[in-house]
């Protein structure tokens, strides 16, 4: 009589050998190719995007001749950057070529109608007011919400916004705009258009009191 | 279901698709999106403008070249048991280079991307190549064999993306074809354009496709008869 059939005898584990040495061949291969690829590109990589980011700061500070990048710690105190580098909440400050103070650009995010859409404005600690607004990244649905980007009407609200914590930024129906804390939406985009309200009054209320409370010294560049 | 029936219609009976080079097969006569209807998903997804046509079939290419190489190289030593986890690996990081190159090259074409370039990990074309063509040839045919898949790949995105930039946006490459006054058919970058332009295309390649076939066969059939009377 045949014994029954064991699946964990030596024999299956003498076969497994060779393939798990081959897969761990091929990992080791594919491993090896990836981080040699990684550090290959990594410098033109983050050379690239600081190119982009520093475009976005040179289009909403037009003049603007040096930036200084400030971090906010959780404590709440200003910490100057070294280059465009840093995480968390962070903020752009713009001088001219004479050192006077143009205005700051400040980062927002909001989840729009297809992935999160990542946006800049410059902002008129004076005023308290938004002055510009760019969309950095997004993957809205061509033709409708990525008008965003590009819509004269929609970005003409942002040549003069009220960005008073006191008067929350809202998005309001196309045509209906009456207050000049609100955004009037695009047509046919309105998830898109509330995200960059959304977007931008979660900015303003975490980063402008901080620079309310630091001007001067924001001014100053120190 | 395709997944399982594109070998065979790229390696079947017809003696003559054996004979003809890898990379003109690819890129024609078994052209991945007109002829097998392969890897639909980009092809519907990315093609609302021929910028964003050409940088994903250009990335496909390079994941189709380089990944057939690999696995032509490694063919004789995987075993059978493991070969799909390992053609899988081996897409997987092709995939995440041609990642970081679109990166190095630029971000602004990385991010109209978006999650399109790590999703040519799933595209059926890459694992059929490996499996049907990569694993049973020698490295040169294996990468000849991706370029010009990845070329007829880049060929139907361009074509799509062409109808669908130049009717949805009245733009070829960003350039404005019909001046300010034009009223874009906006239906055409959007998900059921897409479905409209690969008709249109699909029916323009099966047309000439067929014609070519009957002339081929018009122009044939006086030999044929000649041999038939010569045996009788």
């Amino acid at each position: 009589m045949n014994p029954p059939a064991n699946n964990t005898g030596p024999g299956h584990t003498s076969a497994a050998i060779p393939m798990i040495k081959i897969l761990g061949s091929v990992s080791l291969m594919c491993g090896i190719l990836i981080v040699a690829t990684q550090i290959t590109t990594l410098g033109r990589i983050t050379h690239n995007k600081e190119i982009l980011l520093r475009e976005s700061i040179e289009q909403l500070l037009p003049g603007m001749h040096k930036q200084i990048t400030y971090g906010i710690e959780p404590s709440g105190d200003l910490k100057i950057l070294p280059g465009l580098e840093g995480k968390g909440h962070r903020f752009f400050a713009g001088y001219d070529a004479s050192g006077n103070f143009l205005g700051i650009v400040i980062e927002a995010g909001d989840r729009g109608y297809a992935d999160v859409i990542s946006a800049m404005y410059s902002y008129n600690p004076d005023r308290r007011t938004i002055t510009g607004f760019q969309v950095v990244a997004m993957r809205e649905t061509p033709g409708l919400g990525d008008k965003i980007r590009s819509d004269p009407g929609f970005l003409a609200n942002f040549k003069n916004l009220e960005a008073e914590p006191d008067h929350p930024i809202t998005t309001v129906k196309h045509g209906s705009k009456r207050n000049p804390w609100e955004i009037d939406a695009i047509s046919g985009a309105t998830i898109s258009s509330r995200a960059v309200g959304r977007a931008l009054e979660t900015s303003v209320q975490t980063v402008t009191p901080v620079i309310a409370r630091n001007l001067d010294r924001i001014k100053r560049g120190i | 279901m395709s997944d399982n029936q594109a070998p065979i219609a790229c390696h079947g009976a017809t003696s003559h698709a054996v004979d003809d080079s890898p990379f003109v097969n690819g890129l024609w006569k078994h052209n991945p999106v007109f002829v097998q209807v392969l890897g639909m998903c980009p092809t519907l997804a990315i093609t609302n403008s021929v910028r964003n046509a050409i940088a994903m079939g250009l990335a496909t290419t390079f994941v189709l070249a380089l990944s057939n190489g690999l696995v032509s190289m490694i063919r004789k030593i995987v075993p059978n048991q493991v070969r799909i986890a390992s053609y899988i690996a081996i897409i997987a990081t092709s995939v995440t280079i041609v990642g970081y190159l679109v990166d190095a090259i630029s971000i602004p074409v990385s991010i109209a991307l978006g999650p399109f370039i790590p999703l040519i990990v799933t595209n059926c074309i890459t694992l059929e190549r490996a499996e049907g063509y990569a694993a049973k040839h020698k490295v040169t045919k294996g990468v000849l064999d991706g370029l010009g898949t990845g070329l007829g790949f880049t060929f139907a995105l361009t074509c799509l993306g062409t109808i669908r930039e130049v009717l949805g946006s009245g733009t070829f490459l960003g350039f404005s074809l019909f001046g300010p006054h034009f009223e874009p058919w906006v239906l055409f970058v959007l998900p059921p354009g897409g479905f409209i332009a690969l008709a249109i295309w699909l029916m323009i390649f099966t047309t000439w496709r067929s014609w070519r076939a009957k002339l081929k066969k018009a122009t044939t059939k006086p030999g044929l008869v000649a041999i038939a009377e010569v045996h009788s």
